[in-house]
């Protein structure tokens, strides 16, 4: 039985860009998420944890906190249905596959400032093609409840392909072999499935999982552009309220507070799924 | 080899003769509208009225939120790399106090200021002292379709009320129209709007620098704009979504009475293409009665960055692209609203674009937002509360006291 | 009847996809006054004049240039580093090997705009302000969870024996992770490749942040400085997105027989 190497130095070169990228923003939000700093008026404080005292009680952060879960909940749940049905779809030999892969992966490829923008103005109330083609005037990104689940709808046109084109290679590495046997053993579509598609792809999904769950808990541009945070912040998410309080007010302090908040909570999401993961791996 | 090798000598005694000759000096502005041409023969035209100095102007993006995002980070950590910079109005109270803009109170002559509209000198004043200079100006304006009104044998309503009896009748009898569409979403955009309701019904934000915002006449012109809305229908949901463009869209084709926007939008509809071509007027925004219309003020500033390597040389461009002449060219090359008021009659502009003309009086009451390095702060509590009272998520007096709540408390942080 | 139902899954999926592009390409043909105009959704008089504003203005092709090159280099360094440490991780002993693979996801727990600025002052102290070089080192780090993560799953999924019988064979670890692995897993490479050039290609925060001319400025930024104050030109931005998504659209549809087909059945039977 042959011993495992070390691998130290294969990890090494990844180990340490990533250093340069994550150490010293890291410490300095969290140096800063200690003071008060307001460069308008020159104030560099001191504060210790006042501001996040104050983040607790802050209506606006439990308000993003709110918006930013439910949008990342539904949105990956979403991708992460439609993405299966998708990748099961493809994973069959038909004609025109390569060409129609390659097609699915369109919103993904389009840059998120246009697709932003792109669905802004389908959402148009008066001239979007949405209401055009129902026949209906609704304002999906002037009503507070609208506006949320029209942002979601987006995001999940947006990111499906991703979790597509993953979940088709995943599928691919599942050997031939395996499908031959079970319905040489007389399985139906459905237990094939359920018994053995699912087990041997769940590493992938979870894969899949953490990172879309990393992004949509982060999820900025697309809904600035969309809605702004409005109407009336229902639809804020964390990043739009820290880049608000950093970049509009210039409160480098609490601004990057929220930032060390958002990554704690990011954070510990992570390790959550990193011990689903694990545990899968060990079956 | 050889050719590649000559070019490099080339190259280099080029660069060797700029180098001798002067200073470069960075400006640093939001996109121009249209074509950037015009902008940069003037730049030519200041370089070979100062040989020595040779300016490069780079861009950001129009959007005003991501040029404040830009100019914060870098004027925090006193970076050099620009010299002269374009700043949006309510910016420069910020970054006068921050200590990040230089004072260039002498750029002006004697008695000059008076030689520019008010409202963009009181926005660029700080005790006294002058962070930036006007550049040019944009103000709400009231467009309406003259020949709808002619119609209906109406004049040019000059109370909100007016407005609203007007649109209701017309309205009704026409089809496929809004009555006032006006810029609801939750942006900055917003703030202008419903400031100029609250102005002109003599409410306001600030009073000796302490909030007032939940007065009586704040919570009835909020009332009054969701009213629009809700009571006499004469402003669709939609505005709820609307900034400067669908709402210049939905007016540009025909398909409302009247509109609330800034001077830009006159020029599309003068377009040949245009479906609402000579059907167009502008006039000042209504008021209340017993108070005056109060349209808000927009426009740019320049300013010199206070790290500078080069102040003198920035200076004389802000004072070049300020002077009458650069602000006529801009006028009638790319349509900027000159801040310097003779412009307004001068007799080749007006020929050119008779419209200006008529922006004088309305560029004279043009008020600015409130002028203090907080405007920023005010603005991000303004802005969710305004977007509440009028979705109907709140009503205006529950909005405007949780904003004077909130207002109270940033002003009255120790700092 | 099967075949048909599948058809037509397969014809919803691509509107569903590809329809919005595709109203974005009919935008792109309609003149100005026309944009907004619905119906028609197709332009009666098509024009190609938003094409040739995108073209007339050579920096639109410095742009792309920009955008390609640093996407390229992105790539195949974050593949190059995240394939290495994947590896690793997959095969090998790794020292804390948990707190390794929660290091390597932490850079995507940050919200970027925290980052940004004390990334910028970095580049700037660097003097890498405006580079190419500034966007590569920042792509490449940040999409670095992206490949090892992926990678390292699909590494996993490569039967063990694979490897040993390699290194029997007398094959070095790193032989063994040319030769052997990286084929067996050529989809999960590929599709690595794949997203991180998306991923470098649209970024735009760091793109507006560390660039400033158009010396090193991408493709997003640049449809970012499309509109003026106000104008929002969206024939331009409509003609700007269908060239822009295209290379993409090719890009995938050239290595897509490595992502569909891969090469697991001979292997395995091998």
């Amino acid at each position: 039985m042959m011993e495992r190497e070390n691998g130290n130095r294969f990890v090494m070169p990844a180990v340490v860009m990533l250093s340069l990228v994550t150490i010293y923003p890291l410490l300095s939000v969290l140096y800063l998420s200690l003071h008060r700093r307001l460069p308008i008026f020159d104030v560099s404080k001191f504060t210790r944890l006042d501001n996040y005292r104050f983040l607790l009680t802050d209506d606006r952060f439990w308000n993003a906190l709110r918006n930013t879960v439910y949008f990342a909940a539904t949105s990956v749940t979403l991708e992460l249905l439609f993405g299966l049905g998708i990748a099961l779809l493809l994973n069959r030999s038909f004609r025109l596959k390569g060409v129609v892969t390659a097609l699915v992966l369109i919103p993904w490829a389009v840059p998120t400032v246009v697709s932003a923008r792109m669905w802004e103005w389908m959402y148009n109330t008066d001239f979007g093609i949405l209401n055009y083609l129902l026949g209906m005037k609704i304002n999906w990104l002037g009503s507070p409840f609208w506006a949320m689940n029209a942002a979601v709808f987006m995001d999940v046109w947006k990111t499906m392909p991703f979790v597509v084109i993953l979940l088709l290679a995943g599928l691919k590495m599942i050997p031939r072999e395996i499908y031959q046997a079970a319905r040489i053993d007389g399985a139906g579509a459905w237990p094939i499935f359920m018994k053995i598609t699912l087990p041997l792809l769940m590493p992938v999904i979870l894969v899949v999982l953490i990172l879309r769950t990393l992004d949509a808990l982060r999820i900025f541009d697309a809904v600035y552009v969309l809605t702004g945070g409005g109407p009336a912040n229902t639809t804020e998410t964390l990043s739009i309220y820290a880049y608000k309080v950093l970049f509009q007010t210039l409160q480098f302090g609490y601004g990057s507070t929220l930032s060390v908040v958002i990554f704690l909570c990011i954070g510990s999401l992570s390790i959550l799924y990193l011990r689903l993961l694990r545990a899968e791996g060990s079956r | 080899m050889i050719s590649i090798f000559l070019c490099g000598l080339g190259c280099t005694s080029d660069r060797e003769q700029k180098g001798a000759s002067g200073t470069t000096i960075v400006f640093k502005h939001g996109k121009i509208a249209g074509n950037p041409k015009p902008i940069r023969d003037l730049l030519d035209r200041f370089e070979r009225e100062n040989p020595g100095i040779t300016v490069k102007d780079e861009t950001l993006p129009a959007s005003t939120d991501e040029q404040h995002q830009f100019y914060a980070i870098n004027l925090d950590s006193q970076s050099t790399d620009f010299d002269v910079l374009s700043l949006d109005v309510i910016w420069v109270p910020e970054f006068a106090r921050a200590g990040w803009l230089r004072d260039v109170t002498r750029v002006m002559t004697e008695g000059e200021q008076n030689a520019f509209f008010p409202g963009p000198v009181q926005a660029v004043t700080q005790d006294g002292r002058l962070f930036a200079v006007p550049w040019y100006i944009d103000a709400g304006l009231l467009y309406y379709r003259t020949d709808l009104l002619k119609k209906y044998n109406r004049s040019v309503p000059k109370t909100w009320q007016e407005l609203v009896n007007i649109a209701q009748e017309i309205t009704e009898r026409e089809r496929n129209l809004y009555g006032f569409i006006w810029q609801g979403k939750q942006y900055e955009g917003l703030v202008c709007n419903v400031l100029e309701f609250i102005w002109s019904n003599g409410g306001g934000v600030l009073e000796n620098s302490r909030p007032v915002i939940a007065s009586r006449p704040n919570i009835e012109a909020l009332q009054f704009m969701r009213d629009l809305i809700v009571k006499w229908r004469i402003t669709p949901p939609l505005v709820l979504t609307a900034i400067e463009e669908p709402t210049r869209h939905i007016f540009g084709s025909g398909r409302a009475l009247f509109m609330r926007n800034w001077p830009y939008a006159w020029s599309v509809f003068s377009r040949e293409d245009s479906a609402v071509r000579g059907k167009v007027g502008v006039a000042q925004l209504p008021s209340f009665p017993g108070h005056v219309s109060a349209p808000t003020l927009g426009g740019w500033q320049l300013g010199v960055n206070r790290f500078s390597l080069h102040p003198e040389e920035a200076e004389k461009l802000i004072r070049f692209l300020t002077s009458l002449s650069a602000q006529k060219t801009l006028a009638l090359t790319v349509g900027y609203k000159p801040t310097r008021k003779a412009l307004y009659k001068d007799p080749d502009l007006l020929r050119e674009q008779p419209f200006v003309g008529s922006l004088y009086s309305i560029f004279m009451t043009a008020r600015p937002r409130p002028v203090t390095p907080y405007y920023m702060m005010i603005t991000q509590v303004l802005q969710p509360e305004f977007s509440a009272a009028i979705a109907g998520i709140k009503t205006p007096e529950a909005a405007l006291g949780s904003a004077q709540k909130q207002v109270e408390r940033i002003l009255g942080e120790e700092l | 009847m099967k075949r048909a139902v599948f058809y037509l899954m397969i014809a919803c999926v691509v509107l569903w996809s590809a329809g919005p592009l595709l109203w974005q390409f009919a935008t792109s043909l309609k003149p100005d006054a026309e944009l907004t105009r619905l119906p028609p959704i197709l332009p009666p008089e098509p024009t190609l004049d938003h094409y040739r504003a995108l073209f007339t203005d050579t920096t639109f092709l410095r742009i792309i240039a920009n955008s390609a090159i640093v996407s390229s280099c992105s790539t195949a360094l974050s593949l190059a580093i995240g394939a290495l440490a994947a590896f690793g991780l997959a095969e090998l002993n790794v020292s804390a090997k948990r707190f390794v693979l929660l290091f390597v996801l932490s850079a995507s727990m940050f919200p970027p705009i925290a980052t940004v600025s004390p990334l910028y002052l970095i580049i700037r102290g660097l003097g890498l302000r405006d580079t190419w070089w500034a966007l590569i080192v920042t792509y490449t780090s940040f999409s670095l969870p992206l490949s090892v993560w992926i990678m390292t799953n699909f590494f996993r999924q490569i039967p063990d024996e694979l490897y040993r019988a390699a290194r029997v064979d007398g094959c070095g670890p790193f032989q063994a992770f040319i030769r052997i692995m990286l084929p067996l897993a050529a989809p999960g490479v590929v599709t690595t490749a794949i997203l991180v050039f998306i991923f470098s290609w649209n970024e735009f925060l760091f793109a507006l942040t560390f660039t400033a001319t158009a010396k090193s400025r991408t493709i997003p930024v640049a449809i970012a400085l499309f509109p003026g104050l106000h104008e929002i030109p969206w024939g331009d931005i409509a003609a700007a997105s269908v060239v822009v998504t295209i290379p993409l659209i090719i890009l995938v549809f050239a290595f897509q027989r490595l992502i569909i087909e891969g090469l697991t059945a001979g292997a395995v039977k091998g």
